[in-house]
């Protein structure tokens, strides 16, 4: 308990000295940063660190906000974020729902009113979350699950991080760009192998509304969402109504979590003989710059073997 | 005679005088008036300045007002007009639908993903173009008393020639609830300097022909809607009220 309050008031102490020292002054005219070294660019998730690392290259440090077991989904802060926010030039945010904590541990930080934040999501077109939503159409936040969302909020961030350290503006966009090709192989490398299997029995479930973005861009749909917002396990209601919405589409496929498990997944499979497959939300595990791509391409081999079964399983088979 | 005197003076009235002169009741009311008005007035500023500005009656929002095969293609398309503008930065001219679709791009590039959103062919127009070449120029007026007889050779010509604008045109989709696409590039000016600026355009007939004119009022009049995106910063202004863009 003492040490927990002597560490609060040393932290409140650093913000004090930290704010009155003002490193982080951004130009009135330019936006540009006064950078004393490298630019320190804080992340949320774990795919803005492996974005940001494939941009900045060895010209600017990335430093995860929170620790890399912490689960995004319900995020407490704690005291050690608010130090590193203390250090940050700019902090990369999804902005749009994954990541509200961040914006609380800014504030305690005392860096609400000058830690200049990239929003990677500024241009991304949003949409909704898949499945029954009540009729409402409820904004999904998983951007960085896709690849052409992805290329849009990597360019989006090489473009702000430009314009705050311009001196490195077009090493960022060059990287941007072979980072963004490289993604785009991916993708086009799956499309090839997608184009050999038989969609027309494809109809899956996911137990977390994270897959839109991904499903849109390969032209599938998710017939279910087992959650019923962002992270809320079901009651027994919603779960019987969902049920029944996958016995009544004759849904071939559930995916699960590959980081949070969820208890409820068994159970639907044998209430409903759905084939279960997990899927990365890509926020789990240590940090790294290759962590989206390879990921990404663990997803898209199992969407692969998903579709191949619906393929090869049809109804009652 | 003592205890008459004692009653007396116990029943002797005293006024004592409030040391703020009678100024509480004032000052609550005036207290309560302020805190009042302070939360209306703060209430009624906040609701003013929160969210995106309101569709126009031309324009569709990409959230919910298209079509699922419509969201799916603009999806592919906003992020393809930030990358056809790149390449005209740095090349200086338009790319081909070729040279997307070398670039694996999405919707040019003819994936799966092109083949369940409707299967949409894609055309370049650029500044100037004569697209078809199915329209003769028409000949010179008689009376124009020795004037430059400049004749636009057709629609395509006079709709893009002079407004700087390039456009990749998309139709002939087969998906149920296909629209007709436009990407239309033109030319903004911003602070000092001129930038590429794209804007988004369905038609609710897939094989709407290719407008004679670019400009809003003139797609608009040809049926044309704007697709407004709905995207992060619409979010973030929706939710806390302040623009990031």
């Amino acid at each position: 308990m003492v040490n927990r309050l002597i560490q609060q008031v040393w932290v409140a102490l650093l913000a004090l000295l930290m704010g009155l020292s003002s490193t982080w002054a951004a130009s009135p005219t330019t936006g540009a940063l006064t950078l004393k070294g490298k630019m320190k660019v804080g992340v949320t998730l774990h795919p803005y660190y492996s974005f940001v690392s494939n941009i900045v290259g060895d010209r600017a440090e990335v430093i995860a906000l929170i620790d890399a077991e912490s689960n995004p989904h319900n995020y407490q802060p704690q005291p050690n974020d608010m130090k590193r926010a203390m250090t940050f030039d700019t902090l990369v945010v999804n902005g749009i729902g994954h990541d509200e904590w961040a914006f609380e541990i800014v504030k305690a930080a005392g860096r609400k009113d000058n830690l200049p934040l990239i929003y990677a999501n500024a241009s991304v077109a949003l949409i909704p979350i898949g499945g029954d939503q009540g009729n409402a159409k409820v904004v999904n936040p998983h951007t960085f699950v896709s690849t052409s969302a992805a290329i849009q909020q990597i360019f989006e961030i090489a473009r702000r991080l430009g314009e705050l350290d311009p001196a490195n503006a077009a090493y960022y966009r060059t990287n941007a760009s072979a980072y963004a090709a490289r993604i785009r192989r991916l993708r086009a490398d799956f499309m090839t192998r997608f184009a050999k299997l038989d969609l027309s029995a494809f109809r899956c479930a996911t137990m977390h509304a994270g897959y839109d973005y991904l499903m849109q861009e390969f032209g599938l749909k998710i017939s279910a969402v087992i959650e019923p917002r962002h992270g809320v396990t079901p009651t027994a209601r919603q779960l019987a109504n969902t049920i029944d919405a996958i016995r009544k589409v004759d849904v071939r496929v559930l995916f699960a979590e590959k980081y949070f498990a969820n208890g409820l997944s068994k159970p639907i499979e044998t209430a409903t003989g759905v084939k279960m497959y997990s899927l990365s939300h890509i926020s789990g595990g240590p940090y790294t710059a290759d962590k989206f791509e390879v990921e990404m391409k663990e997803n898209l081999d199992t969407l692969a073997e998903a579709i191949d079964y619906t393929a090869h399983h049809p109804k009652g088979g | 005679m003592t205890v008459s005197s004692n009653i007396d003076r116990s029943l002797r009235a005293q006024l004592v005088q409030p040391s703020s002169g009678r100024l509480e009741s004032i000052v609550f009311f005036l207290i309560t008036f302020a805190l009042v008005a302070s939360t209306a007035a703060y209430v009624l500023l906040k609701a003013k300045q929160e969210g995106p500005p309101p569709l126009l009656s031309w324009q569709v929002s990409s959230f919910d007002g298209l079509s699922e095969v419509d969201q799916a293609i603009h999806s592919a398309l906003l992020p393809a007009a930030d990358e056809i503008i790149w390449a005209n930065n740095d090349t200086g001219r338009w790319p081909s639908i070729a040279e997307l679709q070398d670039t694996l791009l999405p919707p040019f590039y003819e994936d799966n993903f092109w083949q369940v959103n409707g299967e949409v062919q894609w055309q370049v127009i650029m500044p100037g173009a004569n697209k078809t070449g199915e329209v003769a120029p028409p000949p010179p007026p008689q009376s124009n008393n020795g004037l430059a007889s400049f004749v636009a050779p057709n629609a395509v010509y006079q709709g893009t020639l002079g407004q700087g604008t390039a456009s990749y045109y998309g139709s002939g989709g087969k998906a149920p609830g296909q629209s007709a696409y436009l990407i239309v590039i033109g030319h903004a000016h911003s602070g000092v300097y001129w930038i590429n600026q794209a804007t988004l355009w369905i038609h609710k007939d897939p094989n709407a022909p290719f407008p004679d004119i670019l400009k809003p009022e003139g797609l608009v009049a040809r049926g044309w809607r704007q697709i407004i995106p709905y995207n992060g910063a619409s979010e973030v202004e929706r939710v806390k009220g302040i623009s990031n863009g």
